[in-house]
């Protein structure tokens, strides 16, 4: 299957490429290293001239936030959960992201959960006590937190900010290619449209989709990089088993933070909370079995 | 393998030298290699071969010399006479045996020896072999010195004899066809070739009771030998040397006694860098507790690569064409399109597995051939021209680089070899 999914924003459906005469002078790229993968901004039309690096400045301020690869507010919040805390959260960015991925619970089903460990199958976000008036978090037994895919999200989140308050109106930020953010319609007006590829063959697509200041996250249990060592396991909260069922979830949001959360919820969620949090519209899971024609979940 | 059949391996092996050396670059590159295979068959007037040092090498040299057609071994000599008991079953009833390789040259009837001695025996047994009018085959290397290494090719050269070192994969259809596909250039220019040779034991022989231990383990102990550089590295540095057609410049390199504490005193773990002009580099390590590398050579190509142990050849993978880069350019151009995002994430730089394609033509054992070259090189008076310079410089390239780890700096090419 092959969809097409129109772009947000009251379903404006902008398949006509608008022959927009933006001015082009001041396009740019940007393209460097964070949050373990390939980051690229590019952007087009006005803004003030330093907007690629202030967006870059803002992932970067993310990636410091939420690493657990290196000492960072997340690793320090991680030493105090592990001895049962409770832990005063003094940095402004992870304690925003902690909100955000507190507000998200019911949105994802409680899928999206930064607090599961395949070691202590008991371990999760339920088992936390978050204080946001009083900025800690307190847990009754160890835990640790990785906040994954979310924050990658999350930091263009963060970039596509930066860029608005730069005066920018059109750019389209990527995280690796899995996660993609933009602002304003196609530079020559329209959607930005994308296929996103199969990813049992990348030659074929598994399906389109258009975006106007949205924001796009994929997330699979297929395909390159997916075994790479530093690649998280998919686990659905309660069990320490990987997902490892072959499939592929396509998810588009205002927020890439809530995309990312979505998209990784639909992955490990079991029938049930799939069947719930599939739309087929903006947010889409696939089943993948070898050899098999594309089937969205359904 | 029935004769016949090994006469067919044997006719294959043959035609596939002769198909990877053809050519008048190969020609240029490899001028032993067809002389070698084209060697004909000499009916009752086979080389006459002694045979020095009846060890487990030597042992496998008397077994590959059985399946020449123009080779053959007239005499054994070892000091060592369960050697020799092993040694008998492989030659002819009634061949003569000798302790004394002295005795043995005296006695007269062979035409060559082959010397299969430990490493600081080689220098002296080619002087007395050569003096005594034959002509000489050794195991690499060629000897525990870089000037004994100069002096037996001088000795060769006033004794107007041939000297011949065992350089077995000079006449190896994979490596023959490895380096006329590096001609062809199709892998690109080579700027630098990862060589390595990891073993996980203690390359220790068991001592029998009426010997010692300096005796059997003699690659252990620096009298007799410079260790892994002389032993194994001689083979890897002489691929280098070839596939980048040059000599080193310098050689910088640590080596330590690090994981077999046993009283050895050869390195167990060496890493050298060997620089080639225009800043090239062969990249060497060996070492004897951890075997998942094994014996390679990574010929690197700015478009491929060679492992001729595996025999393999690979393309290098063309960059991706980024999306969002091309994106930016439709813009620029007016152009909008869907843009085909990579999908899951993108992982920079990790070990590419593309499993690239067969250099092929492996399977038969080469060391009979370069025998075969010997015997014709024996019989015309004629060394296999290219064959010794390549020794020579693999042995002073082994040497200089145990000088270099010894020191604990670089050490340079010498200025005063001799001339091949």
């Amino acid at each position: 299957m092959v969809g097409r999914l129109p772009a947000g924003l009251g379903g404006q459906g902008l398949t006509r490429a608008a022959a927009s005469t933006r001015a082009l002078a001041a396009t740019g790229e940007l393209c460097f290293p964070a949050m373990g993968t390939r980051i690229e901004l590019h952007r087009f039309g006005d803004g003030a001239p330093d907007a690629l690096t202030l967006a870059q400045r803002a992932i970067e301020q993310v990636d410091d936030a939420l690493t657990i690869h290196r000492p960072s507010p997340a690793t320090a919040l991680n030493e105090v959960l592990r001895g049962g805390g409770p832990a005063k959260i003094d940095d402004p960015i992870l304690f925003d992201a902690l909100v955000q991925i507190d507000d998200a619970r019911a949105t994802t089903e409680g899928l999206f959960d930064p607090a599961v460990d395949r070691r202590l199958v008991t371990s999760g976000w339920p088992q936390l006590r978050f204080d946001r008036h009083a900025a800690t978090l307190a847990c009754d037994a160890p835990v640790a937190l990785d906040f994954g895919g979310f924050g990658k999200g999350y930091a263009l989140d963060r970039a596509i900010l930066a860029l608005r308050e730069a005066g920018v109106e059109c750019a389209l930020l990527s995280a690796g290619e899995s996660s993609i953010a933009v602002i304003g319609a196609h530079p020559l007006g329209g959607a930005w449209s994308f296929t996103v590829p199969d990813p049992r063959n990348g030659a074929d697509a598994l399906v389109e989709v258009e975006l106007i200041d949205e924001a796009l996250s994929i997330s699979s249990t297929l395909g390159v990089g997916v075994a790479a060592p530093e690649r998280a396991a998919m686990l659905r909260p309660g069990r320490k088993e990987a997902i490892v069922a072959p499939r592929t979830a396509v998810v588009v949001d205002r927020s890439g933070a809530i995309a990312e959360m979505l998209s990784t919820a639909l992955i490990v969620a079991d029938d049930a909370a799939a069947r719930r949090l599939h739309d087929g519209v903006r947010r889409m899971l696939f089943d993948l079995a070898p050899a098999a024609p594309i089937r969205m979940f359904a | 393998m029935t004769d016949k059949t090994f006469d067919l391996t044997r006719r294959t092996f043959l035609d596939r030298v002769l198909m990877a050396s053809a050519g008048s670059v190969m020609a240029t590159a490899t001028p032993w290699a067809a002389i070698a295979a084209g060697a004909e068959t000499a009916g009752a007037g086979k080389v006459r071969l002694g045979v020095i040092g009846t060890g487990d090498r030597g042992r496998a040299l008397i077994q590959n010399i059985a399946k020449t057609r123009n080779c053959m071994v007239a005499a054994l000599c070892d000091n060592y006479a369960p050697h020799l008991a092993k040694a008998r079953q492989w030659v002819a009833a009634g061949t003569p045996e000798f302790s004394d390789h002295r005795k043995m040259l005296d006695a007269r009837g062979l035409d060559a020896v082959v010397i299969a001695t430990p490493l600081h025996r080689h220098a002296q047994h080619t002087f007395d072999a050569m003096d005594a009018g034959l002509h000489v085959w050794c195991e690499k290397a060629m000897a525990r010195t870089v000037s004994d290494c100069g002096a037996m090719v001088q000795r060769a050269r006033e004794r107007g004899k041939v000297l011949q070192i065992g350089h077995q994969r000079m006449f190896h259809p994979t490596y023959l066809n490895a380096l006329r596909r590096v001609k062809a250039g199709e892998i690109g220019t080579v700027t630098q070739i990862r060589a390595s040779w990891h073993r996980n034991n203690a390359w220790r022989r068991p001592v029998p009771a009426d010997s010692d231990d300096r005796r059997i383990n003699w690659r252990l102990y620096r009298e007799s030998s410079a260790g892994l550089m002389t032993e194994l590295a001689t083979h890897q540095l002489q691929v280098g040397n070839w596939f980048l057609d040059a000599v080193p410049t310098r050689v910088i390199g640590s080596g330590s006694i690090c994981f077999w504490k046993d009283g050895r005193e050869v390195y167990d773990h060496v890493a050298l860098i060997y620089e080639y002009a225009g800043g090239r580099k062969l990249i060497y390590t060996s070492l004897l507790n951890n075997a998942r590398y094994g014996c390679e050579e990574q010929i690197q190509g700015s478009k491929g690569t060679i492992e001729p142990e595996l025999g393999r050849i690979y393309q290098e993978v063309p960059p991706r064409a980024l999306a969002l880069q091309r994106m930016q350019a439709d813009v620029k151009r007016g152009h909008k399109r869907t843009i085909p995002i990579g999908g899951a994430t993108w992982f920079p730089e990790l070990p590419v597995t593309t499993p690239g394609e067969s250099l092929g033509w492996g399977e038969y054992d080469e060391t009979m051939l370069q025998f075969e070259g010997f015997g014709e090189a024996v019989r015309s008076g004629k060394p296999l021209p290219g064959l010794l310079q390549q020794a020579y410089h693999a042995s002073v390239a082994s040497l200089l680089g145990e000088q270099a780890m010894d020191r604990g700096e670089a050490v340079t090419w010498p200025t005063s070899l001799v001339t091949v």
